[in-house]
């Protein structure tokens, strides 16, 4: 066999920031594009989600304690926040390793991070109607007044970044997708039911309470709290790192799963 | 072409209740041998569901009293029937029309109302011990002391029987697998949230509650509950009659389809 003959194709090797701002615009573009549907579906979905639980969990009491109601609206935003990211993200990329879309996306020519953070604003976007409505629900029903302060910009963002984080880690981590449905199947049971999102951490029994600071769940709910109301969550800074940290984990798992070979 | 008569083959048409019941046992071995694969699986799944559930709610409350105590306790078995009927069954059906595993099953020769009553048969007995387990957890949790009368037979054998039919027939009628799939999500959030299956019906608003009366959830919690408590439940015919009324719907929509020709 011979060489191949004539002049080689020009490579250029394209970096810098304006490549990245383009290939981030363009996923963001593509995602939004591709996912339009599922999308506006999964908004009234959550949006429904949202609701549900604020007006549900009155009718598990006689007459609904105050600060049971308060709770329950702080930490609805969160479930709405990370649900997106955590949950449907790793389903959708299981979807695509099934339908073997999944390579493709792979190997469209982006870099790995800006990616990311399309993911991550599509996610965001996915979440912030429901955040908003299951406020406004929160107002009329409860007759709560928030008292939001801007804590709850940098609190949005990191809540739900590090769920959509860990959520991509996993979903690139675990190769198997029947696995990945199965274990976002646990995860929301297990993030959604047993940790202090809705009620507050000293109604669990004082193991899981003990659990739970290591996981970023409840912390996720204090420092989205701490935006919406004041005087109420405490221990604010550990919160935040304890989220942050749970970030980075996150970042490193995408990582390491992005960047093996296959 | 000629036909050709073979010799010594005559042609029998079976039927009659000998050979209804003969077909019936050979079927439950059938279905007996395919289950083996997944039936752990769904009595992991009741127990998580069950027992999970029967623990979370307890975190909502500040204080658990021994009335809050004693609703959850009695509503545990009908939260551990509900996912296999309403989520489990419909989805496995769906999956096995799409896999064409009907198209086998009724090319036997047996009647297909022996195949129907077989596999509701096993289900509804499958679908005990979870029920059982999920209970024992319950009331261990909160050490309520329970009054097992011998209500308790009726409630859950038709509890479950009417859980599996209604899930079945829904399998079968609804060709849709992401309809299916849409149905039963968006069933099981509304009866973990808005049906006093561990809540007393008291604390609901008077048309949620008619809305309840007429659905399944509420009855199967009701038939149950009258079984391991005393002086909870009020109108135990009521509840009883409208189980049997979906348990028929389920038979009815099942016959409709297993009965009509392609």
């Amino acid at each position: 066999m011979t060489a191949c003959a004539g002049p080689l194709p020009p490579v250029t090797v394209r970096r810098g920031v304006a490549y990245w701002a383009g290939s981030y615009r363009a996923l963001t573009r593509w995602h939004l594009a591709s996912l339009r549907m599922w999308l506006m579906l999964l908004t009234v979905v959550q949006i429904m989600t949202g609701a549900g639980f604020v007006l549900g969990f009155a009718l598990f009491f006689d007459h609904i304690p105050a600060s049971a109601a308060l709770f329950v609206s702080t930490g609805v935003p969160v479930i709405n926040l990370v649900v997106v990211g955590l949950i449907m993200g790793p389903q959708l990329v299981a979807q695509q390793k099934l339908q073997q879309s999944y390579d493709f996306v792979r190997s469209l020519p982006v870099p790995q991070t800006s990616a990311a953070a399309a993911w991550y604003t599509v996610c965001l976007l996915a979440g912030l109607p429901a955040v908003v409505v299951s406020l406004l629900i929160a107002e009329a029903r409860y007759g709560i007044s928030f008292a939001v302060s801007p804590a709850i910009v940098p609190a949005v963002l990191l809540v739900a970044f590090t769920g959509t984080i860990i959520g991509y880690g996993l979903g690139h981590a675990v190769p198997n997708p029947m696995v990945t449905t199965l274990v976002t199947e646990l995860l929301i049971f297990a993030a959604f039911g047993f940790t202090p999102i809705l009620y507050p951490s000293w109604q669990l029994p004082g193991w899981l309470a003990t659990l739970n600071w290591w996981f970023p769940f409840g912390h996720m709910a204090v420092i989205v709290r701490a935006g919406l109301t004041s005087g109420m969550a405490t221990g604010i800074a550990s919160s935040y790192l304890i989220v942050a940290a749970w970030g980075v984990i996150g970042v490193a798992l995408s990582a390491w799963a992005l960047g093996r070979r296959a | 072409m000629s036909i050709t008569a073979w010799p010594g083959l005559t042609i029998t048409t079976r039927s009659g209740m000998g050979y209804w019941l003969a077909s019936l046992r050979s079927m439950t071995r059938f279905e007996m041998g395919r289950a083996r694969q997944w039936a752990a699986l769904m009595v992991l799944i009741q127990i998580l569901m069950g027992a999970g559930m029967a623990l979370m709610y307890g975190f909502f409350y500040p204080q658990i009293t021994h009335e809050t105590a004693l609703y959850i306790t009695t509503g545990t078995p009908a939260l551990a029937l509900i996912p296999i009927g309403f989520v489990l069954v419909p989805a496995s059906v769906g999956q096995e029309r799409l896999a064409g595993t009907f198209d086998f099953t009724w090319s036997l020769p047996v009647p297909r109302s022996a195949q129907a009553t077989a596999t509701f048969l096993l289900f509804t007995v499958l679908s005990l011990p979870g029920a059982v387990l999920a209970l024992a957890v319950a009331s261990w949790r909160y050490q309520v002391q329970l009054d097992i009368s011998p209500l308790i037979v009726p409630g859950v054998l038709l509890s479950a029987l009417m859980a599996i039919s209604v899930g079945f027939g829904m399998g079968l009628a609804i060709s849709n697998p992401l309809l299916i799939n849409l149905i039963t999500n968006a069933l099981v959030f509304v009866v973990l949230l808005f049906s006093p299956i561990v809540i007393p019906a008291s604390h609901f608003p008077p048309w949620l509650l008619a809305v309840d009366r007429a659905l399944p959830f509420y009855n199967m919690a009701e038939v149950i509950r009258a079984g391991l408590s005393i002086g909870l439940v009020t109108d135990l015919t009521r509840s009883y009659l409208i189980l049997l009324a979906w348990t028929i719907a389920g038979w009815s929509m099942t016959a409709w389809v297993v009965g009509r020709r392609k």
